[in-house]
C-alpha cells in the first residue's frame, strides 16, 4: 500500500531508570545528550522509576541556596530539561514513564515533558537508531 | 545480524561504555573481559570508562586493561569524570587515553555502531 505514515527516527534514545541521587548517571545522561546535539543529532530520554522525579514543575527554576556560594545560581533538574528542550528545536525529548510517575506521585510534570505508557517502551526503542539503557532499580 | 551493523568479515563494531567501578560487586571486571571476548573475536571494540568505571584504567596493573588492549580494543577514559576523580594522565595505564563526551557521541551515531552501558 503507498502513502504510509513515516516514523521518525531519533540518533539515540537513553533509558533512564538509574535513580538520579544513586551516582554521576543524570550528569553522564545530559553529558551525552548535550554532546550528541551539539553535533547536531537528535535524542530522547525515556524516565523510569525516580527519574521520573527530575521534572516536576514542584521544583521551580533553582535549587536550594547553597549557603557556601550563597551568589551562585544552581539550575534544578526539571530547568536544565525545560532548557535542553528549548535550546534543542525538537530534537531534544524527555518521556516521562506514566506507571513510574503515578507510582511515585510524581504527575506533576513540566509541559514539556511526554508522558507514555510502558506498553509504548517498545515502540519508542524501535523508533530510534541507539538505545543505551542506563539501569539500576 | 541486521545488515545495517555488518563490516568486512562479519565483525561488528562496539561500543562498550563502564560506569561501574571495580569494587562494585563480585561481577565487577566481568564487562570489561566481555570486550576483550569480542575482541579476541575479531570486532571492533571502543571501552568508555566513565563515572567510577575510570578507576578500573589507574595504574599499571590493571588485568583487565592489558587485556583489552592486547586485544586490540581502543581504551577511552572520560576527561570529566577522571577530573572529578582528581586523575589525570598520568594517573591511567599507558593503554588508555582521556577522551570527551563528544568522542561517545560521535562512535554512538556511527553507522552500526552498538552501544552498551554497563
Amino acid at each position: 500500500m503507498a502513502g504510509g505514515m513515516e516514523r521518525r527516527v531519533w540518533d539515540l534514545l537513553l533509558i533512564l531508570t538509574a535513580a538520579p541521587h544513586s551516582g554521576d548517571v543524570v550528569t553522564s545522561a545530559l553529558r551525552l545528550s548535550q554532546a550528541v546535539l551539539d553535533k547536531g543529532g537528535s535524542v530522547r530520554v525515556w524516565a523510569c522509576g525516580y527519574a521520573t522525579m527530575m521534572t516536576q514543575d514542584t521544583f521551580g527554576d533553582t535549587k536550594p541556596p547553597n549557603t557556601r556560594d550563597p551568589g551562585g545560581h544552581y539550575p534544578s533538574p526539571s530547568a536544565i530539561v525545560r532548557r535542553m528542550i528549548a535550546d534543542g528545536r525538537g530534537r531534544f525529548g524527555w518521556i516521562a514513564c506514566t506507571a513510574c510517575t503515578e507510582e511515585r506521585g510524581a504527575t506533576h510534570h513540566i509541559p514539556q515533558v511526554r508522558h507514555r505508557s510502558p506498553l509504548r517502551l517498545a515502540t519508542t526503542v524501535v523508533g530510534a537508531r541507539q538505545t543505551l539503557y542506563l539501569g539500576g532499580a | 545480524m541486521n545488515a545495517g551493523t555488518a563490516r568486512p568479515g562479519g565483525t561488528a563494531s562496539y561500543f562498550l561504555i563502564e560506569s561501574k567501578g571495580n569494587w562494585a560487586g563480585p561481577d565487577a571486571g566481568a564487562f570489561l573481559l566481555d570486550g576483550a571476548a569480542l575482541a579476541e573475536a575479531g570486532h571492533r571494540v571502543r571501552v568508555f570508562l566513565v563515572e567510577d568505571g575510570v578507576f578500573s584504567a589507574v595504574g599499571t596493573g590493571t588485568p583487565g586493561i592489558e587485556r583489552l588492549a592486547a586485544a586490540g580494543a581502543e581504551i577511552l577514559v572520560d576527561d570529566f569524570s577522571a577530573a572529578q576523580r582528581a586523575l589525570g594522565g598520568p594517573d591511567l595505564s599507558p593503554h588508555a587515553r582521556l577522551a570527551g563526551m563528544d568522542v561517545a557521541a560521535a562512535a554512538l551515531t556511527e553507522e552500526g555502531c552498538r552501544g552498551v552501558w554497563h
